[in-house]
């Protein structure tokens, strides 16, 4: 079983204006001391189509973290606008939280978003490019989605393994300063960036 | 009910409520549910009595076995995901709902996780408490079976290893000493508890068995005669078979099912043919009732007494039955499918027979066994006892507190440790930290640039005064939101009585379907605002739901998230020399999740496993190094002979002294050796050395004793050989050659005269002021050197050394002066001055002190104040032990043995035992009771022995009239 049970989210500042932050209060609890810290994420679901327009917002490292029950607010910026299909800013998406343990994700959180244009005009006469200011996200606090996942909470054994059983030469081994050329140039990275994969 | 299945049901020991386990919507699930309802119309309709108690959804895989602990405080449940959980009611009280739950149903009862147990490999198909809780067992799809020490989880005792299929069942012979399995590879194997290892191995009522039932689940009689396996066939048709447990012969089985039988439950109770009223009491052998499920739907109730079975219910359900729970009280029954239903089946006594009572029913344990199964199994017949003294309320609570604080799974704390939830606030209401929480958090960044939150500790783990209802509260608006102004109104009209009432009954503030009503103080144009957002989002809610395209997002695992590092940067504003790192250890995530889950599982397994032996290794290491512990205590010689006095000294004269040359000399005599020493006391340090022979002076010889005591030295010169010494911290005494016996104090001064010995010394002793002495012609002396007297004077042990090859193995001298005799033939004898006769104090041939129960009755936490010399002779009586004066030691004995008659419940010895320490109450010349007893006050000692009397509910009332009668005495 989990040694971390998420108690509760509660859905801060709902619903708000498109660009407004995400804010979500968790509240969880801990059976015994964790030795490493949790890794939340918030993931915006850019479309129901593909998750190639999923966005993480951010990620937080949350520790140390005792045996108990604790909570915190983790606030993450609105997504990226320009990420988005513009077919797709209209509507009902999903956010997503999620919490890795060990770089193991034990429990993954959605809810629904419905974007809407507070203006009856608009409504009735969307505009082809979507007007982001006058958006409305209201996330469908009521009914969280919640799934959980089996990992092993007893030691990153596994990694280490893994690595061990991975091909020396492969990327995943060679030292970071090998690749700068891989990432991405800093002056292009929008505020918000794609989860490529 | 729901229509997954539903694998397992189990009826708390108290009869009020009862748990399922089995399929959730995407894991395991545990319900608890009040059996009320069940049992009656009234309370099924009544919307105040609520049906379920408390769901649990921890279990990430389908549940197949709930059990409850037979004393009723723990649950446990084992399921696909390879763990047994154990659960305990939490002590707080109110209802909350599991975050996330489809169902919106609040828990009533709060029960927590409070230990896991990992170490199968494989789902964990059934488990089962042993007879008074002792062990856990666990058997899994792994083929192995594991006990877990359930006073101590996690521990584990054991893995019994044998079994080369699915173990689908398991369970505990009622007396404890065996507990059997049946897998699906054709066997069922019963395990000695003793040693663990296998008993027997049945194979033959199986090898026509295909393995295709998902749960095998057998059980045993509670006469403990007959133990009956679900799945077996005979002659190609499906069947329960029977094994009885004298030679575990195979003759009988149930045959009837059409199908596989899945499950078969003993009722746990043993009854008796009604006696109709009128007809003349008939002599009748008590029987057991038995239920057998089967995959074909259909569930028989059989009577070990009748050829065929009492009742027959086809089509119970619309598929296999998983499970059958009987009520404590044997006449009702629960039964489980898996369509997803459970049945309520209700017996009368007419139909099933008179039920024996606790006490009857231990007697025929009794007879079978020779020992009742006595407390632990009366004391959930008792819970429904009515206690009539607020003092053995206050003995049975303390004592369930201690024993949930010391032998509660995991260890765990006790609630009463955990700080007050406002001590961990500051005094600060939640309400106001959670306004604050985002400013006040503390965040800071890590090395590689990340943001990292200190989450705020709001409860210990368990405190009992913390409210879950705060979890379904309205969110708290951060002041500085844009969107706070405009929803001021709406919270303010949440607030407002009209509005709470309405929604006083939804589980979480649920801002969709929040119409905020026309606000009179609001401005107008937010009123509109207001207005038509609630329509807006009234439809968009509708519109969510068909919204299936996304569903999947919510249940699957990313793939990779390497976006993470994007986002960071972007907030952080890394250098891009930082970046490709996190890159890579993204996409090294991304690689170990996209393998097979069943890989990944399979690795973890071998990690458990490393991870086991990997604890494993330090325990044998300290086992090691306890035994070379042990080893170095046994070598110096010194030590032993502080311990153990003079007595090293007799022991190698048994084997070294030829036997007596004159006939007179019953026992042997320690030859003499050239030069020794002993250490004769550790506080102070005495040590004593002897060199015999050292100087010719005239012809005779010398022989110098030397005595060292706190590094100070004198010594002696003797005009004969040394034979044994001996001493204390007060007196040494030597024995010579020439049947002189020398008595020093410890400075070097004689204390008595040279004393003349008829026969030479055998073994010498000396204890405080007292010298014993044991003479080669079987005469016993010990003299009180403070009082120059004779305790007991040449006293023959030739009443006590009966048959020709009894010898003396062993003596020892109290510390009161009570001499000790061990001899050959396991008997230990002391001589009571006072009765001026040898006393038996115990007789390890006597079968009787084999047997006796005493033993466990033995309290742990006692056992150094059993290291006095009557544990090591193994004291019985406590008669014997006043004569040996050992007070502290009486005081130990007599509460094992005040322990011992309350746990087999012989109330008329009880009561004498207190007659005997209250005495009368009112003064009259004519008693002749002694108000102590060794120096100790005898209702002091009642006092004491009180409260154990009192863990017994049975004795409430001898415990209430003790109690009462002291209080009197002190008030005069």
């Amino acid at each position: 079983m989990a040694k971390v049970q998420v108690l509760n989210v509660a859905v801060l500042d709902n619903p708000s204006p498109f660009g407004n932050p995400f804010q979500f209060e968790i509240t969880f609890e801990c059976m015994e001391d964790l030795a490493e810290d949790l890794e939340w994420k918030i993931i915006y679901v850019g479309s129901a189509e593909s998750e190639e327009y999923d966005q993480i917002l951010d990620s937080v490292l949350v520790g140390p973290v005792p045996a108990g029950r604790h909570m915190f607010v983790f606030q993450a910026d609105a997504p990226n606008t320009g990420l988005i299909p513009e077919s797709d800013a209209v509507g009902v998406t999903v956010v997503l939280i999620t919490c890795t343990y060990r770089s193991q994700e034990f429990i993954r959180i959605g809810y629904y978003v419905n974007n809407e244009y507070t203006d009856p005009e608009l409504r009735e006469n969307p505009p082809i490019k979507p007007d982001y200011t006058q958006l409305q996200r209201n996330i469908l606090a009521s009914n969280p989605r919640v799934t959980r996942f089996h990992i092993n909470w007893e030691g990153c054994a596994e990694r280490m393994e893994d690595s061990e059983n991975v091909d020396p030469s492969s990327n995943s081994m060679l030292p970071p300063s090998c690749l700068p050329g891989k990432a991405p140039p800093l002056g292009v990275l929008p505020d918000n960036s794609m989860d490529c994969l | 009910m729901l229509c997954k299945p539903i694998f397992s049901v189990d009826i708390h020991p108290d009869g009020t409520k009862f748990a399922t386990g089995g399929q959730g919507e995407d894991s395991g699930k545990v319900m608890i549910w009040n059996m009320a309802p069940v049992l009656r119309e009234e309370d099924e309709k009544n919307e105040n009595i609520p049906k379920m108690l408390c769901q649990m959804d921890n279990h990430l895989a389908c549940v197949n076995c709930v059990r409850w602990s037979n004393n009723g405080l723990y649950l446990a449940s084992g399921g696909d995901d390879k763990l047994v959980m154990v659960w305990r009611r939490a002590a707080f009280i109110g209802p909350s709902t599991v975050f996330g739950s489809s169902s919106k149903l609040a828990n009533v009862e709060q029960w927590r996780c409070v230990t896991i147990l990992r170490n199968h490999t494989g789902d964990v198909m059934d488990v089962a408490w042993s007879p008074h809780d002792v062990w856990l067992a666990s058997c899994s799809v792994d083929n192995t079976i594991v006990i877990w020490n359930a006073r101590k989880f996690p521990e584990m005792v054991t893995t019994l290893r044998g079994h080369t299929g699915l173990v689908k069942g398991l369970t505990w012979d009622p007396v404890g000493k065996y507990i059997a399995s049946q897998a699906d590879d054709h066997s069922l194997k019963v395990w000695r508890t003793v040693d663990w290892q296998m008993e027997a191995n049945i194979t033959k009522p199986f090898s026509e068995c295909g393995g295709t039932t998902h749960v095998l689940r057998l059980s045993w009689s509670p006469d403990g005669q007959y133990l009956v396996s679900a799945h077996a066939m005979n002659n190609s048709g499906p069947t329960a078979q029977i094994v009885e447990r004298d030679g575990w012969k195979t003759n009988m089985d149930f045959v009837g099912h059409r199908k596989a039988v899945t499950v078969v439950k003993f009722n746990p109770k043993i009854f008796k043919k009604k006696q109709k009223n009128g007809s003349s009491p008939k002599p009748s052998c008590p029987y057991c009732c038995c239920a057998v499920g089967s995959k074909d739907r259909s569930l028989s109730v059989w009577l070990t007494s009748l050829k065929r079975p009492l009742v027959v219910i086809h089509d119970l359900f619309d598929k296999s039955i998983m499970d059958i729970s009987w009520t404590l009280t044997g006449l009702g029954m629960l039964v489980c499918s898996m369509d997803g239903t459970v049945a309520y089946l209700d017996f009368s006594l007419d139909e099933l027979g008179d039920p024996l009572n606790e006490e009857e029913k231990n007697s025929i344990h009794q007879n079978i066994y020779g020992k009742s199964l006595a407390i632990t199994s009366t004391e959930a017949q008792l819970s429904t006892t009515i206690i009539e003294n607020p003092e053995v309320l206050k003995y049975q609570q303390e004592r369930q507190n201690s024993a949930q604080a010391n032998s509660g799974p995991g260890g765990a704390a006790p609630e009463s440790s955990a700080p007050k939830l406002n001590s961990v606030m500051n005094g600060e209401s939640l309400e106001d930290i959670r306004k604050n929480l985002l400013k006040k958090q503390v965040e800071t960044r890590t090395a590689d640039g990340r943001r990292r939150i200190t989450p705020l500790c709001i409860a210990q783990l368990d405190t009992g005064d913390f409210s879950p209802a705060l979890f379904n509260s309205v969110p708290i608006l951060p002041s500085g939101s844009s969107m706070s102004s405009q929803l001021t109104p709406q919270l303010s009209s949440d607030s407002s009585p009209g509005q709470a009432s309405s929604m006083g009954l939804k589980p979480t503030h649920d801002p969709m379907l929040t119409s905020p009503p026309p606000n009179n103080t609001a401005k107008p144009l937010e009123d509109n605002n207001d207005g038509v957002k609630s329509s807006l989002l009234l439809t968009s809610a509708s519109k969510i739901e068909p919204m299936k395209a996304l569903d999947s997002r919510f249940t699957e695992r990313s793939k990779a998230t390497p976006g993470v590092t994007a986002a960071i940067s972007s907030t952080a504003g890394l250098t891009p020399l930082d970046r490709p790192k996190d890159g890579v250890t993204a996409q090294k995530e991304a690689k170990t999740k996209e393998e097979t889950s069943s890989d990944s599982e399979d690795k973890m397994a071998a990690i458990n496993k490393n991870l086991t032996f990997g604890k494993r290794k330090p325990e044998l290491l300290l086992d090691g190094g306890e035994v070379v512990e042990k080893r170095k205590k046994g070598r110096p010689r010194k030590d032993k002979m502080a311990a153990s006095m003079a007595q090293p000294f007799t022991q190698p004269s048994k084997v070294v002294a030829p036997p007596a040359p004159v006939a007179v000399l019953k026992l042997p005599t320690p030859s003499t050796q050239k030069a020794f020493s002993l250490q004769v006391s550790m506080e102070p340090s005495v040590f004593l050395e002897v060199e015999n022979e050292v100087s010719m002076v005239a012809g005779s010889k010398l022989s110098q004793l030397r005595c060292s005591r706190d590094g100070r030295d004198w010594n002696t010169l003797l005009p004969s050989s040394v034979v044994v010494a001996a001493g204390s911290s007060d007196i040494l005494a030597v024995a010579c050659e020439d049947r002189m016996l020398s008595v020093f104090s410890s400075c070097g001064r004689r204390l008595l005269p040279a004393i003349q010995l008829g026969t030479p010394a055998s073994a010498l002793h000396c204890s405080a002021h007292y010298v014993m002495v044991l003479t080669a012609g079987a005469t016993l002396s010990v003299w009180d050197v403070q009082k120059q007297k004779a305790l007991v004077k040449n006293e023959s042990l030739l009443t006590i050394l009966s048959g020709a090859d009894t010898t003396v193995s062993q003596s020892l001298l109290t510390q009161q002066g009570v001499p000790v005799i061990g001899l050959s033939n396991g008997k230990s004898y002391c001589f009571s001055s006072s009765l001026e006769t040898w006393t038996l104090i115990a007789d390890k041939s006597d079968s009787l002190v084999q047997c006796a129960d005493f033993r466990s009755c033995l309290p742990s936490h006692d056992t150094p104040a059993s290291s006095g010399p009557l544990a090591v002779m193994q004291g019985r009586n406590l008669n014997n032990i006043k004569c040996n004066k050992e007070t502290q030691e009486y005081r130990y004995w007599l509460l094992i043995y005040a322990r011992f008659l309350v746990n087999e419940g012989s109330e008329y010895r009880l009561r004498e035992l207190c007659k005997e320490l209250l005495g009368p109450v009112h003064k009259s010349a004519a008693t002749s009771w002694e108000p102590t007893t060794l120096g100790l006050r005898k209702r002091e000692l009642l006092r004491e022995v009180l409260p154990v009397i009192g863990e017994n509910l049975r004795f409430q009332r001898l415990f209430t009239e003790y109690q009462d009668q002291l209080e009197l005495l002190r008030n005069k």
